[in-house]
C-alpha cells in the first residue's frame, strides 16, 4: 500500500484541501469535493480513508468516496454524529478541510481484477465502495461482471440519487436496490438487503465479494454468500472502527491482534472470520 | 563496549557536571513513593528506590503532550526535543522503553516520541531495592535488556559503568572515571545476578507457554467473567504500565478563539467508552462494551497480541498494574498462574 512514512514528518501533521463542491443527499450527510490546495493529486486505492477535520474539533476516519482514477479532485461524504462530523459539515464551498491520508489498506484490485465483482453496501457504506463502483466503471475491462446491491432504512436515506439513475441505466453494472421501510412514494424492492439475492440468478461461486455497511448486515449476507459457495477468501469485508490516529498506534480501533485503521479497513474474510470481536 | 569505575564521593559532583551541560532525569523521593524528575541536585538522586509511581516512558511520551499548534490559516508540528541524561532506569523499565521504541517506530514512525527518545542519553542502574508487587525475575526473561546507553551498578566503593554506546562512552570521558578492574566487573556482574532470584511474586512458566495458554482462552467467557468480576473500568493499570501506549487526541482553543493547539493524552483501554463509535442518532457501537472483554483485551495484547511482534511478553514484571488497581485484580502473577491452572 502507498505512502509509510519514512522521513522525519510528523505523523499527524494534515495537509489543507478546499471544498469546491458540496451538496447535501440527505439531511444528516454532506458530501464534499475537494482539492489539495497544493494542487498535488491525491494518490490512493479505493478502500483507504482520509483523516478528515476541522482545527480546534478534531479529526474524524472517513473513507474515500471517489476513484482515483478521477484524479482532478476527490469526494468525501460525512454524516453528523458528533461534535467533530458537526464542525465538518458546517463548511462550504471556498472553506478548508484537514487532511491526513490516504490511510490505510483498502480493496486488493489485483485479486478482483479479472473476476466477476458484487458489491453489497448498505446504508453510508455506499460512501467507501463508491470509489470501487467508480474505478470499476472507467476500467470496465479489467473486471468481470459487476453486480452492486445497495440498501438503505427507507427511500429518504438513499444516497447518491444521481449516481443511482445512472447505474439502473447503465449497462457496465447490474444494480439493484431496496429499502427496509418504503413510504408512498416508493415503487422498488423492500426488505433487507439479503432479499437482494433472490432478485439475480447471476451470482457465479468465483465472484470477488465486497460487503460494507452496518455490523448486523455483515452477518445475514455472510450467510447468503456461503449459500452461494463463495468462499471466504474471495469476500472483502470494509469495517468500521474507532480509528483515531489513523497509524496503527493510538488503540482505539484494535480488533484482536489488528488494527482496522492500518491493517483495514478492508480485510479478505478468510483473515478474520476466526477473530474474536471482528464482526 | 568498556567498563569505567568511579569512586562513590566523586558520584554527585560528576551528576552536578552532566546537569551543566544538559537536562538529567532521575529518581527522586515523593513522599514515601520515588518519581522520575529533572533533578535539581544531584543529593536528590535516589539510586536506592524500588519501583517509580509512573515509568520513564513519560519523558518520551508525557501524559499530555502537544502534537501540533495551529492558528486562522495554518498548521505546524511540535517536535522540540530537549537534550536529556535519564539517570538510574531499573533494566525492567529498560525493557519498557525498548518496546515502546520499537511500538512507535514499526511501520509509521512516530516523531513525536522518537526526537526526545534519539535526544536522550539513558543510564540504566542496578536495582537495589525491590518493588512490593515486582515479579520482574521470573516474567519474559529472554527479553534482554536493550536501548540504553550505560548500565551503572554500586559497588562496596563506587560505581561500575559500563558503557554500551557512544553516547554512553561520551558520558565517561570525565576525569573522574578509570577503567574498572576485574574485581569490580566480577562484583557489579554478581550483584545484579543475586537480584534475579529476590522477587516475592513468581511467573514460573516460559513466555511462549503462556502466550499459547492465554490466547486459547478468549472464548472461556466464564474464567474471564471470573477474572474481571471486580474491575471498575478505571484503568489505572493501563496508567502505570511500561508498555501502555494507548491514546486519546483532543483539540483546544487559545483565548483569543483563533489559535489553538491539537494534544494527546494517555488513554487507557480499560475505560468504558474507548472502543465505541458514534453512530446515526447519536447512538453508541460499542466493539468491547463489557468490562471482563476490556480486561481480557489488555492480558491478550501483553501476554499474546504483542507476544510475535516483541518476541516477548509486553510486561516489563515491575508490579506497577498490580499495586495501582482500585480492586486488586490486575495483578499479572494472579491473572496468568490463574490461566495456566484451568484445566483446557
Amino acid at each position: 500500500m502507498s505512502a509509510e512514512n519514512t522521513a522525519h514528518d510528523n505523523l499527524f501533521l494534515p495537509r489543507e484541501a478546499r471544498i469546491i463542491r458540496t451538496s447535501r443527499p440527505t439531511p444528516s450527510e454532506k458530501h464534499f469535493t475537494l482539492q489539495l490546495a497544493d494542487r498535488s493529486v491525491l494518490d490512493f486505492v479505493p478502500g483507504q480513508i482520509l483523516e478528515v477535520g476541522v482545527m480546534g474539533y478534531g479529526e474524524s476516519p472517513i473513507g474515500l468516496a471517489s476513484s482515483p482514477t478521477r484524479t482532478d479532485s476527490f469526494d468525501i461524504v460525512v454524516r453528523t454524529v458528533g461534535r467533530v462530523t458537526t464542525a465538518i459539515n458546517s463548511k462550504e464551498v471556498g472553506d478548508s478541510l484537514w487532511i491526513r491520508g490516504p490511510l490505510g489498506h483498502g480493496f486488493d484490485l489485483d485479486e478482483l481484477r479479472g473476476h466477476d465483482v458484487l458489491i453489497v453496501a448498505g446504508g453510508i457504506g455506499l460512501c467507501p465502495t463508491r470509489s470501487l463502483i467508480q474505478y470499476i466503471e472507467d476500467r470496465p475491462e479489467e473486471f468481470g461482471r459487476f453486480t452492486l446491491f445497495y440498501g438503505a432504512r427507507d427511500p429518504l436515506q438513499l444516497l447518491f440519487t444521481e449516481d443511482r439513475v445512472e447505474w439502473r441505466r447503465s449497462s457496465k453494472v447490474d444494480y439493484y436496490e431496496t429499502v427496509d421501510r418504503a413510504d408512498a412514494t416508493w415503487t422498488g424492492n423492500v426488505g433487507v438487503i439479503p432479499t437482494l439475492f433472490h432478485k439475480t440468478q447471476h451470482i457465479d461461486p468465483d465472484t470477488r465479494v465486497v460487503i460494507c455497511g452496518p455490523p448486523i448486515m455483515f452477518k445475514y449476507v455472510l450467510i447468503e454468500l456461503d449459500k452461494l459457495g463463495i468462499p471466504r477468501e474471495n469476500i472483502f469485508v470494509d469495517l468500521e472502527r474507532r480509528m483515531k490516529c489513523g497509524v496503527g498506534k493510538c488503540g482505539h480501533c484494535q480488533i484482536n491482534d489488528k488494527y482496522c485503521c492500518i491493517d483495514g479497513p478492508v480485510f479478505t474474510f478468510a483473515k478474520i472470520w476466526e477473530l474474536e470481536e471482528a464482526i | 563496549m568498556s567498563a569505567y569505575f568511579i569512586e562513590a564521593r566523586d558520584f554527585e559532583p560528576w551528576v552536578d557536571g552532566l546537569r551543566e551541560s544538559m537536562r538529567v532525569i532521575g529518581p527522586v523521593a515523593k513522599r514515601k513513593k520515588f518519581v522520575f524528575a529533572e533533578i535539581e541536585s544531584a543529593c536528590d538522586l535516589r539510586l536506592d528506590y524500588d519501583v517509580t509511581i509512573l515509568p520513564p516512558k513519560k519523558v518520551f511520551f508525557p501524559p499530555k503532550q502537544q502534537i501540533l499548534a495551529f492558528d486562522a490559516n495554518s498548521v505546524s508540528d511540535c517536535i522540540d526535543p530537549v537534550p536529556t541524561v535519564l539517570l538510574g532506569v531499573h533494566f525492567y523499565d529498560v525493557k519498557g522503553l525498548d518496546m515502546t521504541d520499537f511500538l512507535l517506530r514499526e511501520r509509521f514512525e512516530d516523531w513525536n516520541y522518537l526526537a526526545q527518545r534519539e535526544a536522550t542519553t539513558i543510564i540504566a542502574s542496578n536495582v537495589q531495592a525491590i518493588g512490593p508487587r515486582a515479579f520482574w525475575g521470573s516474567v519474559g526473561t529472554e527479553m534482554v535488556p536493550r536501548g540504553h546507553d550505560a548500565f551503572l551498578t554500586r559497588v562496596c566503593d563506587g560505581y561500575v559503568l559500563e558503557t554500551l554506546s557512544d553516547k554512553g562512552e561520551a558520558l565517561a570521558g570525565l576525569e573522574k572515571f578509570r577503567a574498572a578492574t576485574e574485581a569490580e566487573i566480577a562484583e557489579a556482574e554478581k550483584v545484579n545476578a543475586e537480584v534475579m532470584d529476590k522477587c516475592s511474586e513468581l511467573m514460573p512458566y516460559s513466555s511462549r507457554e503462556i502466550a499459547t495458554r492465554v490466547r486459547e482462552s478468549f472464548s472461556n467467557e466464564e474464567l474471564w467473567d471470573d477474572l474481571a468480576m471486580d474491575c471498575f473500568s478505571c484503568g489505572s493499570c493501563n496508567i502505570v504500565c511500561p508498555t501502555c501506549y494507548c491514546f486519546d487526541v483532543r483539540d483546544s482553543w487559545n483565548i483569543d478563539q483563533t489559535t489553538g493547539q491539537r494534544t494527546r493524552y494517555w488513554d487507557a483501554c480499560l475505560t468504558r467508552e474507548f472502543a465505541a463509535v458514534t453512530m446515526a442518532g447519536g447512538q453508541k457501537e460499542n466493539f468491547r462494551e463489557h468490562h471482563a472483554s476490556r480486561f481480557r483485551h489488555r492480558f491478550m495484547r501483553k501476554a499474546a497480541y504483542l507476544h510475535d511482534k516483541l518476541g516477548g511478553p509486553a510486561c516489563t514484571g515491575c508490579g506497577r498494574c498490580s499495586a495501582a488497581c482500585t480492586a486488586n485484580i490486575a495483578d499479572p502473577v494472579r491473572v496468568i498462574n490463574t490461566i495456566m491452572g484451568v484445566e483446557q
